[in-house]
């Protein structure tokens, strides 16, 4: 049974969306858009080099001024992190979304989805210990994110 | 309600403008709730949820991705509705603006997925029962509908009112096509051996 971790881009949507990505970078004039768009099939990639971009990507999305996009970026981040195992971090994303909108069904079942696989691959009870944590700034800024759009 | 991904007969697409209803239209259809009291849910990019039915004694998986309505998800929702056999494009039926994006909706699937089936759905209609007129005319939309030869539901997540029969519609609308009665049948046969009693009832 597949899950929302398994899902892969394929390699044409992928370069599609690199395209645009790189076009607007050569004109250096990157829109959120196409940057958010690229990432967001970086994360879903087969490869980990891919989802590592992708990563750093949704990151320098989520810091910049912009706040539409910081609600997608944390749940993208946690998807990232995820599918490269680095599931501490993920928790990490989930746990600051849940914080400011505790029933999200969505984002519950990440979580759900994140703790199976960590079960499986026998890391129960890690995230607890460790906790990688999302600056508090961004955490408000997320915060502010969410309550404007409401 | 959302769940991993089982192995799916029949492919559903959730479509239309952010705040229409679909992720409500999804819940009411999987665990048969509205939850009214819940802050803004907003979809992220698409969430997926799949149920078994049964339509004359045969049992088969709808899966069916709730796609994120805002704008900027727009050329990423095209990824989710590729080899869609049914999509619901939904609009709230006191919200003019949702209805052109509907109709960009129907138009989309016309010219990229022509073998989905295009089920037009209005949601909210517990508001219009409360006094509310309806943009536009619900006529239009009828008229609108029967043009193009899709069927048009008028459901409200919060009454449940049409929302099963409109997804019973869905899964006999499939189930009556040979092809996929062939291809369902199959996977039965094939599965016959390690699965239990695939009998049921039948819908409605
Ligand atoms: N009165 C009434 N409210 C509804 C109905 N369906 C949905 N709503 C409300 O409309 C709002 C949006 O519902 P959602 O199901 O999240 O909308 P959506 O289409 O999934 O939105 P996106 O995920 O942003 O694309 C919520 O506050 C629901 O409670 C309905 O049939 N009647
Ligand atoms: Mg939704």
């Amino acid at each position: 049974m597949e899950d929302v971790l398994d899902e892969v881009v394929s390699s044409e949507d992928l370069k599609k969306f690199e395209r645009v990505y790189h076009e607007q970078l050569h004109a250096s004039n990157v829109t959120q858009n196409a940057q958010f768009e690229y990432a967001w099939c970086l994360v879903r990639s087969k490869y980990s080099a891919d989802i590592r971009k992708g990563i750093i990507l949704l990151e320098d999305l989520f810091n910049k001024e912009g706040e539409a996009l910081k609600r997608d970026c944390i749940y993208y981040l946690a998807i990232g992190n995820a599918r490269i195992k680095e599931y501490t971090k993920a928790l990490s994303y989930v746990r600051a979304f849940l914080q400011i909108e505790p029933g999200n069904q969505q984002v519950q079942h990440l979580e759900t989805t994140i703790k199976k696989k960590m079960e499986k691959e026998g890391l129960v009870g890690m995230a607890v210990a460790g906790g990688v944590i999302i600056g508090l700034a961004s955490i408000l800024g997320l915060g502010i994110a969410m309550a404007k759009k409401g | 309600m959302y769940n991993d991904m089982p192995k799916v007969d029949l492919k559903v697409v959730l479509l239309g403008s952010s705040n229409v209803g679909k992720t409500s239209l999804l819940e009411r259809f999987i665990d048969d709730r509205f939850n009214e009291n819940l802050p803004n849910q907003s979809t992220i990019g698409a969430a997926f949820a799949s149920k078994e039915v049964c339509v004359n004694n045969i049992k088969f998986t709808l899966g069916i991705w709730d796609t994120a309505g805002s704008e900027r998800y727009q050329s990423m929702t095209k990824l989710y509705y590729r080899g869609a056999k049914a999509a619901i494009v939904c609009y709230d039926v006191t919200n003019l603006e949702s209805w052109e994006r509907a109709k960009y909706w129907v138009r989309e699937l016309r010219s990229v997925e022509e073998t989905c089936v295009v089920y037009l759905c209005g949601t909210k209609k517990d508001i219009l029962d409360e006094g509310k007129t309806a943009t536009p005319d619900l006529d239009i939309v009828e008229r609108y509908a029967a043009g193009i030869q899709c069927k048009f539901y008028l459901v409200s997540n919060k009454t449940g009112e049409k929302t099963s029969e409109l997804f019973d519609e869905i899964s006999k609308d499939y189930i009556s096509d040979p092809d996929n009665l062939h291809s369902v049948m199959e996977a039965i046969t094939l599965t016959a051996n390690s699965k239990t009693d695939s009998r049921c009832c039948p819908i409605g």
